[in-house]
């Protein structure tokens, strides 16, 4: 069995998970309106870290979640051949080098804790979060490390923000996911972590079991989502089958919910393909904003306490309907009793990836 | 028993197809050396142009290694066929045109923004071949045979039934590109391992 | 108005990397999003916003504009020429 646990986040809701929990407990967002930092000086809403040092932001993050995720297992195994660091982001810290966006912070992270195995660096766009949570634990079950830490990060950059100007895809409002009046995405910034374990003696609190996940391509288009939510419906079916979990054993879905018109759109799609649209679903995307990267990660993180505390959270910013197929989505927070979730995640390239975590 | 059952390898200056040369840059020629490459396949693909030279680089390897062996991606059903790839500069090239869109430019380009991300040549190659299978893109510090050999092998180990792996080393001018595809229970190819994907894809040991 | 076109063409080929094309094969009426016609696609409408106000110095804020006028080549050369009047 594959355990995971000891997840940690650093974003604009707090410092640890605790912090974080409470915050999105409380229905708190970390989205404010930051003055002058559009293409054209524009006022726009993002979910920043305010106190953030300027300088090697993205070294410094992973840095500070290690050492938050230190103390939430037994130490002993960073400095191990036995322990993999798996790094999911899609920019790293492009304004610190942008020819070599990754290699100085993970050379710097990897000298700070002695890790003995080089980190590996998942980037594949918006899927890099469960798309890392599953590589490490195929790596896990196929005998070549013994845990893995999942850490994801990204932060935000001029380059981002500009570029999903570009696209017309940056709300006006706090991003809306799944509510008819959306119209597009809020960036974040934040860096969040899991440990994937096939020893539960690491862990100082109970972890959960990790089930196998996996990923699909749209083979659609690369920058828009596809119209039959193809990949998405593919990784999920493809998930649950190699479980042997069925649909109604799901309690809870994770979705990916960026609030553009056509991703939420393609996920509502793909969830009524799999008679899935009456399990109760959110999208954490209001609280935390668009984290690229650190997304799956700390989407994840959240739904491990949320299964913790036995809370199904409400999904911020959706009071209305506004897909072609009805979802279940959560409008209010509610005591439930929440013994196995669903992930997804879905990006450019016309990428999808998605997986399952239970009680033990 | 896994095999490589075919390799391309693309220089800056050559294109070899399973360790023998192929094509030649013609130095005198006004096309880019990959619009060359592009032409020598004689496809119909228009959007090859639209793709920056990372993408460019998946799609030439794969078309060349589909263009000597034919039917051999195929034969594969939509699920099975995985992409495993990996780089060391992430989508720097295109990063760096980006920037300049909006710096020098006066505006931020949407269609290079598109390509700012390494995984989009997985989309590009799931797009042309039909490919539904796994994705992944990894970035390594330097070429590492073992990431695509333990990658690889749970690929297969996870349902996958073909691997199509590449390193495509793509920044500025560099072009250290290879794509080969990585079966099982075939006759031919080489074996799956750490000496032949060395062989097979490392920059350093080019044909 | 004939050599207002004919730029436009130049800058769509060069702008969206159509490098299968000239001038001469886009006909004026040709549907610029039709796979019958150019084949343009999401990611070239926004881009064609961008040649919008590089060459011409026309801001288009709302791409569901800039949907009706990019329709041909006739459309785009009419748009311009009311923006710029």
């Amino acid at each position: 069995m594959t355990y995971i646990g000891a997840e940690e986040i650093i974003s604009p809701l707090g410092q640890n998970i605790q912090e974080n929990f409470e915050a999105v407990r409380e229905n708190r967002s970390g989205i404010s309106l930051v003055p002058k930092v559009g293409f054209n000086k524009e006022d726009i809403h993002l979910a920043k870290i305010i106190t953030l040092i300027k300088k090697n932001k993205f070294e410094f993050l992973l840095i500070d979640i290690l050492e938050k995720v230190l103390k939430r297992i037994d130490a002993s195994i960073i400095p191990s051949e036995k322990t993999l660091v798996i790094i999911s982001s899609t920019k790293g810290d492009l304004d610190r080098d942008i020819s070599n966006p990754f290699a100085p912070a993970v050379a710097a992270l990897m000298k700070y804790f002695n890790l003995k195995s080089q980190p590996l660096i998942v980037s594949n766009a918006c899927i890099s979060g469960v798309l890392a949570i599953n590589a490490a634990n195929n790596f896990i079950k196929a005998g070549l490390y013994e845990h893995a830490i999942v850490i994801g990060c990204d932060v935000i950059s001029d380059f981002v923000l500009y570029g999903f100007q570009s696209l017309f895809a940056v709300s006006a409002l706090p991003c809306l996911p799944f509510d008819k009046s959306r119209s597009g995405i809020t960036l974040g910034e934040g860096c969040s972590a899991v440990v994937v374990s096939k020893t539960r003696e690491i862990y100082t609190s109970s972890p959960l079991e990790l089930l196998s996940g996996t990923s699909a391509n749209d083979a659609n288009h690369i920058s828009g989502p596809s119209r039959t939510g193809e990949g998405l419906y593919r990784t999920i079916k493809r998930t649950l089958e190699q479980n042997n979990v069925s649909a109604d054993e799901i309690d809870f879905i994770s979705a990916h919910g960026t609030a553009t018109v056509f991703n939420d759109e393609m996920e509502a799609i793909a969830f009524d393909r799999l008679n899935m649209s009456d399990i109760p679903l959110n999208s954490l995307k209001g609280y935390f904003g668009h984290t690229l990267g650190a997304a799956g990660i700390t989407e994840t993180a959240i739904s491990i306490q949320m299964m913790h505390h036995k809370l199904l959270v409400k999904s911020l910013g959706y009071s209305e309907a506004g897909t072609s197929k009805t979802l279940n989505i959560a409008t209010e927070n509610r005591t439930s009793e929440l013994n196995t979730i669903l992930k997804t995640a879905s990006g450019f390239g016309g990428c999808n990836a998605s997986l399952v975590f239970r009680k033990l | 028993m896994r095999s490589i059952t075919a390799y391309c390898q693309i220089s800056e200056d050559a294109c070899y197809v399973n360790g023998d040369v192929v094509a030649q840059k013609n130095e005198e020629s006004p096309d880019s050396w990959f619009k060359q490459l592009y032409k020598d396949l004689a496809i119909e693909y228009p959007k090859f142009y639209k793709m920056d030279m990372l993408s460019q680089a998946g799609f030439l390897g794969s078309e060349f290694i589909k263009q000597t062996y034919p039917g051999l991606i195929s034969s594969y059903a939509e699920d099975e066929v995985a992409l495993l790839f990996a780089n060391s500069e992430s989508s720097a090239d295109t990063d760096i045109r980006f920037k300049e869109s909006y710096q020098d430019k006066g505006s931020p380009s949407p269609s290079l923004f598109v390509y700012t991300l390494p995984n989009i040549v997985l989309g590009e190659l799931a797009i042309r071949n039909k490919f539904y299978g796994e994705n992944m893109f990894a970035v390594l510090p330097k070429f590492a045979p073992d990431f695509f050999l333990q990658y690889g092998q749970i690929m297969f180990e996870t349902g996958s039934k073909a691997v199509l792996a590449g390193w495509l080393g793509i920044l500025e001018g560099k072009v250290e590109v290879s794509v080969f595809l990585i079966e099982q229970n075939k006759p031919d190819g080489l074996q799956f391992n750490k000496q032949n994907v060395i062989k097979c894809a490392s920059p350093d040991d080019q044909a | 108005m004939d050599s207002l076109k004919e730029d436009l063409k130049k800058h769509i080929i060069e702008e969206l990397n159509l490098e299968d094309l000239q001038v001469s094969d886009i006909d004026d009426d040709a549907l610029l999003f039709s796979a019958d016609g150019v084949g343009l696609d999401s990611i070239d409408a926004l881009e064609l916003i961008v040649l919008m106000e590089k060459f011409y110095g026309i801001q288009v804020t709302n791409p569901d504009e800039g949907k009706e006028a990019f329709l041909t080549i006739n459309t785009m050369a009419d748009y311009i020429e009311k923006k710029k009047s």
